[in-house]
């Protein structure tokens, strides 16, 4: 089959979209499942197939998802319904949307420095906790030990530093 | 008008400090949060009011409850039951909010308890977590009964708020994500920017009706 010529193709638009909490790994195809089925249990296949929603490309916390032109705001409000991913809980922030990838990816922010490198340990609520992220006030930790590895949301102010 | 979140549920019921809430929802769009036994604070210039959530019990605890309030800032809901409760719960001076709404009876919120809510300034809260999280028929089922309760609004125009019931920060949602699920509901925008003030609204002062001049 051969390629249709550029002015007989769908137009699409290109969903810039943050993965909360930072640092979840991002599996295009696991991504994929998990939004088309957000979108199908909200709009039913007729509008899926409208939608052709498809995860284009993961770069590390960012992910952009396409759709038909037309259909960002039925997409939109589909990921908003998304909150797992993989048994993790999960948040996708919408950042842009965009004609081009290209123009996407100038939206990218690098991830900081001071992410995850150095772990730190903490003291929140009489138990001790290490950091699993830090950004600017935010602090992730998760509890120390094999028990129990749910990720608390913090701020510095919250913390007693050990 | 200040752009309120009306049920956060912070640490220890959740996984994330007020402060963290604070910080998310002021990047996410908001002014002001409904955190449920937090005391009342600002962080960062995001106003967290102090919410009691009455639920489960009878007439007589709800009252009792409401009675023992003791800050005027504290924003008091009660989880809607049958039509006699919710008749009786929304007649109730200091009650601000009825919430679960759409999980009681279908005969439960009917015209009646609308026009009392519209009378007694008591919003009824819009819980966006069902919308969310519900899949299925349980999300149909809560889409039919806002949608119901909207109709009611409309005619009667009482007071509506809008909560996520966020345990944890990635369960709050955007300002402008609010409104696409709200249009899930056939709200508009206006509808919406009412709806979000809602809190506020009902937890403000009344003004007299009339007004003396000189």
């Amino acid at each position: 089959m051969t390629v249709r010529p550029p002015t007989l193709r769908d137009k699409r638009r290109y969903l810039l979209v943050r993965v909360d909490p930072p640092g979840t790994p991002v599996d295009q195809k696991e991504l994929y499942y998990a939004v088309s089925d957000a979108v199908t249990s909200l709009w039913g296949d007729a509008v899926a197939g409208i939608i052709v929603q498809a995860v284009v490309c993961a770069e590390g916390d960012y992910v952009v998802i396409r759709c038909r032109r037309g259909t960002e705001r039925e997409l939109a409000i589909a990921l908003s319904t998304i909150t797992q991913y993989r048994d993790t809980k999960i948040a996708l922030r919408i950042i842009a949307a965009s004609g081009t990838i290209d123009s996407l990816r100038d939206r990218m922010k690098p991830p900081s420095g001071s992410a995850a490198s150095t772990k730190t340990e903490c003291r929140f609520g009489g138990k001790e906790y290490l950091s699993a992220h830090c950004d600017g006030q935010k602090v992730d930790v998760i509890e120390k030990g094999f028990k129990n590895t749910n990720r608390l949301f913090l701020t510095r102010e919250d913390l007693e530093t050990v | 008008m200040k752009i309120t979140d009306a049920a956060v549920c912070p640490f220890p019921h959740g996984d994330s400090s007020v402060r963290r809430f604070a910080l998310e929802a002021a990047a996410l769009g908001f002014d002001s949060l409904v955190a449920f036994d937090t005391p009342s604070a600002t962080y960062g210039g995001l106003e967290v009011r102090c919410g009691l959530f009455i639920q489960n019990v009878g007439m007589k605890d709800v009252i009792a409850r409401v009675k023992r309030v003791n800050d005027p800032g504290t924003v008091v809901s009660v989880k809607a039951g049958d039509a006699g409760f919710n008749r009786g719960v929304v007649g109730l001076r200091g009650v601000h909010i009825l919430r679960g709404v759409h999980a009681a009876d279908k005969t439960a919120f009917d015209h009646v308890t609308a026009k009392m809510a519209a009378d007694n300034r008591v919003a009824v809260d819009i819980d966006l977590s069902c919308l969310i999280v519900a899949r299925g028929i349980a999300r149909q089922r809560a889409v039919q009964r806002y949608r119901d309760v909207l109709v009611l609004e409309e005619r009667f125009e009482f007071p509506l708020t809008l909560s996520t019931y966020a345990r944890s920060v990635l369960d709050l949602r955007a300002v402008r994500e609010i409104s696409g699920l709200c249009s899930l509901l056939s709200m508009d925008l206006p509808d919406v920017e009412k709806a979000l003030a809602g809190a506020g609204l009902v937890t403000a002062p009344q003004e007299p009706s009339v007004k003396v001049i000189a």
